[in-house]
């Protein structure tokens, strides 16, 4: 899900994609940057989202580009919907448990 | 621009986040190769995230199942013996399976060769108590006029004619059908047309439609016979087109109807006769939109219309019963048919549990193998996976030699089987027994390989480590144990089937059918005159060797087209009189005592007893018991069915009983269809059966009596020379066939149970050595170690046998049908198998038993 959120924003590739999830999660997420990759291609075979060699125009050179499928956005907001009802329950549990 | 491979631009991709994360690295003032250092260790694992990366596109299952299967085709070739024993069993049990199953496919599953076969329906007519009967013209007339569920319907009847043409005169069956019977059942003729209409029309020339065999034998094949005349009968008649070659008639075997008719002609269907003879199969096709269960019911209305339609019918109580064609034509064999599919299906579950036991025993002894690959990592499905694997291979040879088997079986069968599955299309190994074979074989793949998956599905490391080597106990012996069981239960409902079915054999073989078949010759010539047939009759009985020579119209046992009427005695009210009816034959003086029937009482016929004189009669004493109990029969007067004006021209006669002859079996050995009226041949003209009698064998006479034929009559056609014995056993080929193939199917069961006992008891053995070997030494004795080791496989035998005797119990009342002069649940029967299942397997565990009482306590002990 992380990944997906990732490439919500446009298309980017795979050193990117690492180096923002390690930023945005406050460097909480310390994994190694190789088990990415397989997740992105099993997204790929998903088909949530696709990849694509595209030349950089500040860089000039060939990155592997992975973008959103409209599939891929649909799956993305229904996790996300999970997410959030759940963390909202456990929100309720917690804030309950307390309030005895 | 979306790479095809996806898993090899990896490498590009992996390339370039180095690159990236190392000049991010090198950025913070280190040197490039220690920024190139630290990327590789962000990254973690290349290789393994490259391989990764490769099973997601490639999944690794394949890779393993090729694994698996090299691995499993070694296993199998390390232990030859086993390998074998498994093969065979598999095979045996698939081949017989296959084989059964390539005639049930042939016979129950393969649709009727016929265009819109499954709306074919055949109509019987029934009065009385005959329910079986075919229809007269005036019938088949009033059904069509009423008829709103069928679209068509016709009739057939199958006589014997004589075809001169060149040569060789040859008798031939000829059907008379309607003009609509053929385009029923047969797309297109080969060549020229079907009837027509304007055929029907006693102007229209005489037209026949002849076979193809008679094509090509009797014209060579010519087109241009068709629209030409040929000789037929005593006149000639018009081709008007040739049948295809594969064209079958296919009909329920009572109705005498053979699968190849070779001449055609019509008969007109009009109202003509209300009160004629009934001789007419009757084929329907239904519409499109109809179904049976309708059409049964316009059938029931349609007899209640011609019940009440007219006192003349003398009809009370006429039915009509619609069958679907293919249904009725499986009537007779379905039942033996489907007991045999059971049996195979016993003999089936019988391989299976043996190779489960096989492989049991082997699994245990590859615990060590197990044990040491789960612990370096393989995981449990893994490890059930390699034995699937391993299982499926092992089937799949099985399935191989199944099907060899199978084939040569099929063979035997078609060898064997009677003619009531000899009208039926080819019996082949086509796509659907193919289907099912392969079916099968993964299917029995799964079955036995459950027991050996169920134990690598426990795998317990430490204790199979400790163990290590030393098979796991009790609970796999407990394992084997109930398939034991099982093997023994199942032989012994086969058993108990097959024991019945040869008793119902001998039987059979011992049933007194009336005559005595040993030394009769006969063969059959077109009607002749009565001169002629006389003066054959004292040639033939002037010949040396030859006791006596007589003739009958219909040869007891024989598959020509039957002759029979109703008959009443004198006062039988006239709604009572077409009820019952009697077999009508044909014969010469001398019948009875030529081929050894006994006339109980009265006289035989004499040659003046002629339509002329006084009409008489000679009946069976069935009849005469039915109609006279008490009176008797002699001087009686009785009212049948006879044609002293030519062959078939039929009409109501009363006749003086003369003579009782005791019944004669005539379409069955083993039941009474319908009592039997005799007429001399001048009452009754028509093809007629010669039989000689002869002191020794038969066989030299065949070419005198031909000669015999031909001196007097060059054009007279001569056929069907055979002893008459031939006519018992083909009454006795199904009852043959039935129970030498359920013998074959429990000899096969016996076998492999024996196989199956061996091996438990073997396996119990070597794995116990080291047991007995200690009991040895601390005192046992021999016959101590014998108790022990036969208490092992006794205990499972006797289960098996309560198991068994259970099964047939509840399986053999299935049998009844098939059965003769013997009842399913014989006392005797059950104590005879229980005997010869103790036998077995006393038999097949005496070697092992011996190997554990031979065992040496030092070297046992040592061997630990």
């Amino acid at each position: 899900m992380l990944i997906l959120r990732t490439l919500l924003t446009g298309p980017t590739h795979g050193h990117a994609i690492a180096k923002h999830i390690q930023r945005t999660s406050d460097e909480m997420l310390q994994v190694e940057h190789g088990s990415l990759y397989p997740a992105l291609h099993r997204l790929v075979k998903k088909g949530w989202i696709s990849a694509r060699w595209e030349l950089s125009k500040e860089r000039k050179r060939e990155f592997k580009y992975y973008r959103l499928t409209p599939l891929g956005r649909k799956q993305l907001i229904r996790e996300r919907s999970k997410w959030v009802q759940m963390a909202n329950a456990i929100h309720r549990v917690l804030n309950s448990a307390s309030g005895a | 621009m979306n790479s095809r491979e996806p898993s090899n631009d990896f490498d590009k991709e992996l390339r370039i986040h180095l690159e990236l994360e190392a000049e991010e690295q090198s950025g913070a003032g280190t040197s490039e190769r220690e920024a190139k250092d630290r990327a590789r260790r962000a990254f973690g694992n290349a290789t393994i995230v490259a391989e990764d990366v490769r099973a997601i596109w490639h999944p690794r299952w394949l890779e393993d199942a090729w694994q698996d299967l090299l691995h499993g085709l070694r296993m199998l070739r390390k232990s030859r013996s086993f390998t074998a024993v498994a093969i065979l069993t598999l095979g045996v049990a698939i081949g017989a399976n296959t084989a059964i199953f390539s005639v049930v496919n042939a016979v129950l599953l393969r649709p009727l060769p016929y265009p819109d076969a499954g709306r074919l329906a055949i109509i019987w007519s029934g009065l009385g108590d005959a329910n079986r009967a075919p229809a007269s013209r005036f019938e088949l007339f009033e059904i069509r006029e009423r008829t709103r569920e069928f679209d068509q319907i016709a009739g057939i009847w199958v006589t014997n004619g004589a075809l001169p043409g060149e040569g060789e005169p040859e008798q031939v069956k000829v059907g008379v059908v309607t003009n609509n019977f053929l385009p029923l059942l047969c797309a297109r003729p080969a060549l020229g047309r079907f009837f027509a209409p304007e055929d029907d029309a006693s102007h229209a020339p005489f037209g026949i439609m002849i076979s193809h065999g008679v094509w090509v034998r009797r014209f060579g094949s010519d087109p241009k016979v068709v629209g030409h005349s040929v000789r037929f009968g005593q006149g000639s008649a018009v081709v008007l087109g040739v049948l295809p070659e594969s064209f079958r008639l296919i009909l329920p075997g009572h109705t005498n109807i053979p699968a190849t008719v070779d001449v055609f002609y019509t008969v007109p269907i009009d109202a003509a006769e209300p009160g004629g003879p009934a001789f007419l199969h009757l084929i329907g096709r239904l519409h499109s939109g109809s179904n049976f269960t309708r059409a049964q019911a316009e059938a029931d209305s349609i007899a209640t219309q011609i019940t009440s339609w007219d006192g003349n019918l003398a009809v009370s109580n006429f039915h009509l019963f619609v069958f679907p064609l293919q249904a009725d034509d499986v009537r007779d064999v379905r039942a033996t048919l489907l007991l045999l599919f059971g049996g195979v299906g016993f003999v089936l579950v019988i391989g299976c549990a043996n190779v489960a036991n096989l492989l049991l025993a082997r699994a245990t002894k590859r615990t060590r193998e197990t044990t040491v690959r789960a612990s370096l990592g393989a995981s449990r499905g893994r490890l059930v996976r390699q034995f699937l694997t391993e299982n499926l291979l092992l089937g799949l040879l099985g399935g191989f030699a199944g099907l060899g088997i199978g084939w040569s079986a099929m063979r035997a069968i078609l060898a064997a089987r009677p003619p009531s599955l000899l009208v039926f299309g080819p019996v082949n190994i086509d796509a659907r027994v193919l289907l099912f074979t392969l079916g099968l074989t993964v299917l029995t793949s799964v079955v036995f390989g459950f027991a050996p998956i169920l134990s690598a599905g426990r795998v317990d490391l430490t204790q199979n480590l400790k163990e290590m080597g030393r098979p796991a106990g009790r609970r796999m012996r407990r394992w084997t144990g109930v398939l034991v069981s099982c093997e023994v239960a199942l032989g012994f409902a086969l058993l108990c089937g097959t024991s019945l079915l040869m008793r119902t054999f001998v039987n059979i073989l011992r049933v007194d059918p009336g005559f005595r078949p040993q030394n009769v010759l006969t063969f059959k010539i077109p009607p002749p005159s009565y001169g002629m047939l006389h003066q054959l009759q004292q040639n033939l009985a002037a010949l040396p060797g030859v006791q006596s020579a007589s003739a009958v119209s219909h040869l007891p046992l024989d598959d020509a087209a039957n002759w029979y009427d109703y008959y009443w005695k004198e006062g039988t009210p006239t709604e009572l009189q077409s009820t019952v009816m009697a077999d009508h034959r044909s014969i010469l003086p001398g019948y009875f005592r030529t081929i050894g029937a006994t006339l109980v009482q009265g006289r035989d016929f004499v040659e003046s007893d002629d339509a002329t004189h006084e009409h008489v009669a000679i009946v069976d004493d069935v009849l005469a018991q039915q109609l006279w109990p008490g009176i008797g029969a002699i001087g009686q007067k009785l009212n049948i069915s006879d044609s002293p004006k030519g062959p078939y021209q039929f009409q109501r006669d009363w006749v003086v009983v003369i003579g009782v002859v005791r019944h004669i079996q005539c379409h069955s050995l083993t039941a009474m269809v319908r009592p039997q009226i005799y007429v001399p041949f001048q009452l009754a003209p028509r093809p007629m059966a010669i039989v000689v009698h002869t002191s020794g064998p038969v066989e030299g006479l065949a070419e005198s009596a031909r000669k015999q034929v031909a001196l007097l009559n060059k054009t007279i056609p001569v056929s069907h020379v055979a002893p008459l014995s031939e006519n018992v056993s083909r009454a006795r080929a199904e009852s043959r066939f039935a129970s030498l193939l359920a013998m074959s199917l429990s000899s096969v069961a016996l076998i492999l149970a024996c196989i199956g006992i061996y091996g438990v008891l073997s396996y119990s053995v070597a794995q116990r050595t080291s047991e007995i070997g200690l009991r040895m030494a601390i005192g046992a004795r021999r016959l101590d170690v014998m108790r022990l080791i036969a208490a092992d496989s006794s205990a499972s035998v006797l289960l098996g046998l309560a198991g068994g005797f259970l099964l047939s119990v509840g399986l053999t009342p299935f049998l009844k049908s098939l059965l003769f002069g013997v009842t399913p649940g014989n006392p005797a029967n059950y104590v005879a198998i229980v005997f010869v299942i103790l036998l077995v397997s006393a038999v097949s565990s005496s070697l092992p038993v011996r190997r554990a009482m031979k065992i040496d306590p030092l070297t046992a002990l040592r061997h630990e």
